[in-house]
């Protein structure tokens, strides 16, 4: 008998190491002496669990060892994101030393409290600042052709940011290119206040946002035969 | 067929699929029940533990059960005992009372065993010499190892190893004889 085979009684009673155990384990695939012993052994060894006594099982403990193993996973479900997100924190420490970890730490918290500020500041305008109507500016026809042609402006306020609202209904239709130019009167010149075409029933809505401290004498709205005119090319239709 | 069937079900275990577990419950709890009642000499509140453990231990293992490696209730009994080993040997390190149990195996082959050891594998071991049975008492009932019991019995282990050697032989001669009978 060889060395190894001396093994066998360790290999049935599951005392070997586990390197051990797996060497043997080849070792009885080669070895047809211990292969055989192997067979008549461990059926005798696989034997011994069945000398118990038959006990009745309690009714209970069918709930109990189920609640036991799932309960248990749903535990260790957690732990596994806990020992996830140490792991993670684990793998900063690793990466940084402290004063950098420190220093990337405050970048951090300003770069998220400068972008929260921010989105507040954008937040506001909308939500918390009522719109004020400053002035109201009826809107008349100018062209014989289309007299019932009317409208009217406002300036509004919202914070210190301030806006041109012109609204105007009965425009003659425009056909294609062409738009409606809003133009600002200033000291005789003319200055570009937007475009816009009109709806289906002749009703036309623009919305300009008037630089700090521009102001203006008149409003005119001329028809343009595109959306480029750098200065009135068409006919006036309304204004103030 | 039986074993396809459960090497089928030990494969939605794995899937964790909780039906699975349970008819796997319901199939071996009165073998793994009886077997683990024994190990622990009657005590139902250790039974108990060791019965949850050896459930979480088929959830969550990641050992497949082989068809082609023997019968699945050999490897459910494996598991099952050596989780018992386990747990006996954390509690002895708990209490160091080794004296007591000793004495408590003293004689293998008490008046209840008698009475109870009615079926062939009980016969045949009670067939072997008392050194035999002691042996396979301690070492596989009581989860010492070979090596502890030839400390504890003061023999050399290659003494130890040859008389299990011996009880192993001895046994399959015996069954076979009652197969026959």
């Amino acid at each position: 008998m060889r060395r190894v085979c001396e093994q066998l009684i360790s290999y049935i009673a599951n005392e070997l190491k586990e390197s051990e155990h797996m060497a043997f384990a080849e070792h009885l695939k080669n070895c047809t002496e211990c292969k055989k012993e192997y067979q008549e052994l461990s059926q005798a060894w696989h034997a011994l669990p069945f000398d118990y006594t038959e006990t009745e099982v309690p009714e209970s403990l069918k709930g109990e060892v189920l609640g036991f193993v799932f309960e248990h996973n749903r535990q260790s479900d957690t732990e596994t994101f806990m020992a996830k997100m140490s792991k993670l924190a684990m793998m900063f420490k690793s990466q940084f030393t402290p004063v950098s970890t420190s220093i990337v730490t405050v970048l951090l918290l300003a770069f998220i409290g400068l972008g929260m500020a921010n989105v507040q500041e954008k937040n506001r305008h909308p939500e918390n600042i009522p719109i004020e109507i400053l002035t109201e500016i009826p809107l008349k026809a100018a062209n014989q052709s289309h007299p019932r042609t009317n409208g009217i402006a406002y300036i509004v306020q919202q914070g210190s940011e301030k806006n041109l609202v012109v609204q105007v209904h009965e425009l003659p239709g425009v056909e294609g290119s062409q738009v409606y130019q809003v133009w600002l009167l200033k000291n005789s010149k003319r200055e570009n206040g937007g475009i816009f075409k009109p709806d289906e029933n002749g009703s036309g809505i623009l919305t300009y946002q008037l630089a700090e401290g521009q102001t203006f004498d008149q409003i005119g709205i001329t028809v343009e035969p595109d959306a480029n005119s750098r200065q009135p090319r068409g006919k006036k239709i309304a204004g103030s | 067929m039986k074993e396809n069937y459960d090497a089928e079900l030990m494969r939605l275990v794995n899937e964790k699929n909780g039906h699975a577990l349970e008819e796997l419950y319901d199939r071996y709890i009165k073998l793994v029940y009886g077997f683990v009642m024994k190990f622990c000499n009657g005590n139902e509140d250790k039974t108990k533990e060791i019965i949850q453990l050896v459930f979480l231990r088929l959830w969550t293992t990641n050992s497949h059960y082989d068809p082609a490696q023997g019968s699945f209730v050999n490897w459910l009994l494996t598991i099952t005992r050596n989780i018992c080993i386990d747990y006996l040997r954390k509690e002895k390190r708990h209490t160091q009372h080794h004296q007591e149990e000793h004495e408590e195996i003293a004689d293998p082959a008490n008046a209840v065993e008698q009475r109870v050891n009615t079926n062939d594998i009980a016969m045949a071991k009670n067939k072997l010499p008392t050194a035999q049975r002691r042996l396979i008492e301690l070492l596989y009932w009581k989860g010492y190892s070979l090596s502890e019991i030839a400390k504890l019995e003061q023999e050399p282990l290659g003494t130890v190893k040859s008389r299990l050697h011996q009880a192993l032989k001895g046994l399959r001669k015996h069954l076979e004889l009652e197969d026959i009978k």
